[in-house]
């Protein structure tokens, strides 16, 4: 996987996942970050880092990007949510325009 | 969010962080203003995305939109009115660049500012109702610097200044003018168009107001035409190159108005180069140029129909009228088919083709080519032309075009039974003289004639050509049955001729000399014989034959004379003198007849095998003639026409006009009886419509003429009147 092609997504706690730019855009809001023009740090570093969301929560996220562009391509499985996580869930989605 | 005790499913938290930090919102809004502060100073590098839209996220989320939203307003504000104090302070032609240079910084800023403010887009706006982020930065740029007290004007004018430059043929910078142009729709059509679009129309209107004056003060028409269309051009290429697409058809409207429309008439009319002159000339530029453009403007064909139709109508009254050109009927229909073929083509070329210009252009020559009467016969004369002489030597497809161009000019007539007539006495000459060139030339117009018209029309032409096959059959037949008998007689060709088919006329035959009469008579029995039932009747007014005479000195030559000329000359092999009035006993010849003949023996030159006392032109009744020993010519055979005007004279052109409506009579009763008795009851005027309607590709049945027919059915009790309506018939069965 080339380098430009991959984003770096940071947990509250500093877990870093490296996942595809594909798949971060799946978010509105990180597609923006990552598009904005004028050069925010961000755009620049490919690295966002949300002191709000926890490592477990950004992990169930990163798996939902992956989830969600398979199943846009026509792959129509399940995503299983535990349902204690699914209030934070909720929050980060709204956050991250999901 | 912050981390929550897992088994609490309450929203509390929220409130919770609100109450804790009552300056959290101006601590916030503080971080969010320097950054639209630094986006606006190119200093963005340094911000964190996330970190603004969390921000903006939360001050949402904790109901601080209002202060987020109104926080916006007034540092956009800030911004743009510094922005519009360096555009006012910028200098001369730099105005336009430093206002799209901002205009650039402003949109990219916008840009940013919307993104890292997305959330507040997405719920605070649409629920408060307040404008998105996008559009309120446009409406700001708009308020705060193009509608600026002090930018709006000059803008408005810079624009002006610069499309005015570039019509006077200056370089301008076009992709300026575009990003400008761009900017100006960008902010709303409404912006574009009352900015902008407004002042340009009512600017460009007294440009090409005035300038269209000047033009026409100065050009001949062709040339102002041509600069009205270079300009037309140029606006629409202006529009292409930096305006917004849908200011094409008002500007050019613009243009088209005050340059074509205003002006139109003045072109049209215009003294020496006016349309008139082009058509006369054959300019096909400037008349595809004036198509062209006058196309563009409401009534603008029109005009230029109705012009070229009185043209035509005026050339053409004079033409048919002009009494040196009625002397040749041959020129006279060559002056005809010129002049169509020479309008064709500028229709064609010129005019796109266009259907309505053929229409009017047919109707202008039907209009003139039956002003005169004699059109039908002059046309019938220059066919006759043609397949005397005119078509030797050329192709098929030669013939084929001519006789063609001809039809068309037939296609015009009104009269065009009395065409037919005509038509067929000059057939009947020239099969009776076998002077016609091609059979096949002739079978062709006769086919061209019955597409046109129909069978009726020339179902009795074709019976000319049966008659003259079926004769020749019964001439072979004639010798072969005779042998010998006839070996020193003069040779006889007999065609005969089913009457009603030929244009016959009852004249009494003159007395035959005594060798044909013999021959003849022998004839007549062998006919009889193998035709049972019929009656025979010589017609000495139509035949010729060849003979052979001897003038002084043994000079020998065959001469080819009319049969009343023959009957003549015949005269003379027993004595050198007679008087008129002993020629006139002896052949019993009608006195006109007889007249033309000896005209033709004795006064034309070259050609006088008879001598006349006393020398002059006409003949009279005291005159003498002698048989001229003396005659010479260069030629063995010598053709002796009769003295007859290739056209008719007077009295007999009234005889075929009286023949013609005589002839119209049964025509429009059949067409009465045929519509009553369809229509069983019909008043006056739908009867003479309808039978006009039915007789139009024969002729122009006259009204007067149809009633006094409907008197005549009525009389003889066809049809009635009605008790009560006196305009009312009814058919009688």
């Amino acid at each position: 996987m080339k380098k430009e092609d991959t984003v770096k997504l940071i947990s509250a706690e500093g877990f870093e996942f490296v996942i595809d730019k594909n798949a971060a855009m799946v978010s509105q809001t990180i597609r923006n970050m990552l598009t904005s023009p004028g050069g925010f740090a961000e755009t620049e570093h490919r690295e966002v880092t949300f002191p709000e969301i926890s490592t477990t929560i950004l992990e169930k996220i990163c798996q939902y990007f992956y989830w969600s562009l398979q199943y846009a391509s026509g792959k129509e499985t399940e995503f299983y949510i535990e349902p204690e996580m699914t209030l934070e869930l909720m929050m980060a989605a709204n956050y991250l325009h999901t | 969010m912050s981390s929550q005790k897992k088994k609490n499913f309450q929203i509390e938290a929220f409130k919770h962080r609100v109450v804790v930090d009552p300056k959290y919102a101006d601590r916030t809004w503080k971080i969010l203003e320097h950054a639209i502060h630094e986006i606006y100073n190119h200093n963005a590098s340094g911000l964190s995305f996330e970190e603004l839209y969390r921000n903006a996220y939360n001050m949402v989320l904790h109901k601080f939109g209002e202060k987020l939203y109104s926080g916006l307003v007034s540092t956009m504000t800030l911004h743009l009115k510094q922005i519009a104090a360096s555009v006012e302070a910028s200098q001369g032609s730099l105005f336009l660049e430093e206002l799209n240079r901002n205009w650039a910084e402003h949109t990219k800023a916008l840009q940013m500012i919307r993104d890292i403010l997305m959330y507040m887009d997405r719920t605070f706006i649409p629920s408060t109702r307040k404008t998105p982020v996008h559009e309120l930065g446009l409406n700001l740029w708009r308020d705060n610097i193009i509608r600026a007290s002090n930018i709006q004007t000059r803008l408005k004018e810079t624009l002006l200044e610069t499309v005015q430059k570039e019509r006077n043929g200056e370089v301008i910078n076009r992709s300026l003018m575009r990003n400008i142009v761009k900017m100006l729709m960008d902010l709303g059509p409404s912006v574009y168009q009352q900015d902008f679009e407004k002042p340009f129309l009512d600017v460009s209107g007294n440009f090409y107001r005035s300038e269209s004056q000047q033009f026409i003060e100065c050009c001949d028409c062709g040339n102002y035409l041509k600069k009205a269309e270079k300009r037309l051009n140029e606006e629409i290429e202006r529009v292409s190159n930096y305006l917004d697409a849908q200011s094409e058809v008002k500007i050019t409207n613009v243009v088209e108005k005050e340059m074509i429309e205003s002006q139109m008439t003045r072109l049209v009319h215009m003294e020496n180069s006016g349309l008139v002159n082009m058509i006369v000339d054959d300019k096909y530029d400037d008349l595809g140029r004036i198509y062209n453009l006058f196309r563009r403007v409401p009534n603008g064909l029109m005009l230029i129909r109705d012009v070229m139709n009185s043209h035509i109508r005026e050339r053409g009254k004079q033409l048919v009228t002009d009494p040196e050109r009625v002397k040749d009927p041959v020129e006279f229909v060559q002056c005809l088919l010129d002049e169509k073929a020479k309008h064709d083509k500028i229709v064609n070329l010129a005019f796109n083709s266009d259907k309505t210009f053929q229409n009017a252009l047919n109707s202008s020559f039907e209009y003139f080519i039956n002003l005169n009467v004699r059109s039908p016969e002059f046309i019938s004369l220059f066919v006759d032309d043609k397949l005397r002489r005119g078509l030797k030597g050329a192709s098929e497809e030669d013939v084929e075009i001519i006789l063609d161009k001809v039809m068309v000019l037939f296609r015009y007539l009104q009269e065009k039974d009395v065409f037919e007539k005509y038509y067929k006495q000059h057939l009947a000459k020239r099969l009776l003289s076998g002077r016609s060139v091609s059979e096949d030339a002739e079978r062709s117009l006769i086919l061209k004639l019955k597409t046109e018209c129909g069978y009726q029309f020339t179902s009795k032409l074709e019976g000319m050509f049966t008659d003259m096959k079926t004769s020749h059959d019964t001439m072979q037949g004639f010798y072969e049955a005779m042998g010998r008998a006839l070996a020193n007689g003069p040779i006889l060709s007999v065609q005969v001729l089913t009457t009603g088919s030929w244009p016959t006329q009852s004249i009494p035959a003159c007395n035959l000399p005594h060798e044909i009469l013999t021959v003849c008579e022998r004839f007549k029995t062998y006919y009889l014989g193998t035709h049972n039932g019929r009656r025979l009747t010589w017609q000495t007014n139509m035949g010729s034959a060849d003979i052979k005479a001897t003038f002084s000195g043994g000079k020998k030559h065959e001469l080819n004379v009319s049969t009343y000329q023959m009957c003549v000359l015949m005269l003379f092999n027993n004595v050198d003198q007679l008087s008129y009035k002993e020629i006139e006993q002896a052949v019993e010849i009608p006195t006109v007849e007889l007249k033309r003949c000896l005209q033709s023996l004795a006064c034309a030159k070259g050609k006088n095998v008879l001598r006349k006392e006393p020398m002059s032109k006409d003949v009279s009744e005291n005159d003498s003639f002698f048989f001229n020993e003396s005659f010479s010519s260069k030629l063995y055979k010598v053709k002796i026409g009769t003295v007859a005007a290739q056209k008719e004279s007077e009295p007999e052109k009234q005889e075929t006009r009286q023949r013609v409506e005589e002839d119209r009579k049964p025509q429009i009763e059949a067409a009465i009886v045929r519509i009553m008795k369809a229509r069983r009851v019909l008043d006056h005027n739908n009867i003479v419509a309808e039978v006009t309607k039915q007789l139009q590709s024969r002729f122009l049945a006259n009204p007067i003429v149809i009633k006094k027919r409907i008197e005549s059915l009525i009389e003889r009790e066809f049809l009635e009147r009605d008790r009560e309506d006196r305009k009312l018939y009814r058919y009688l069965a």
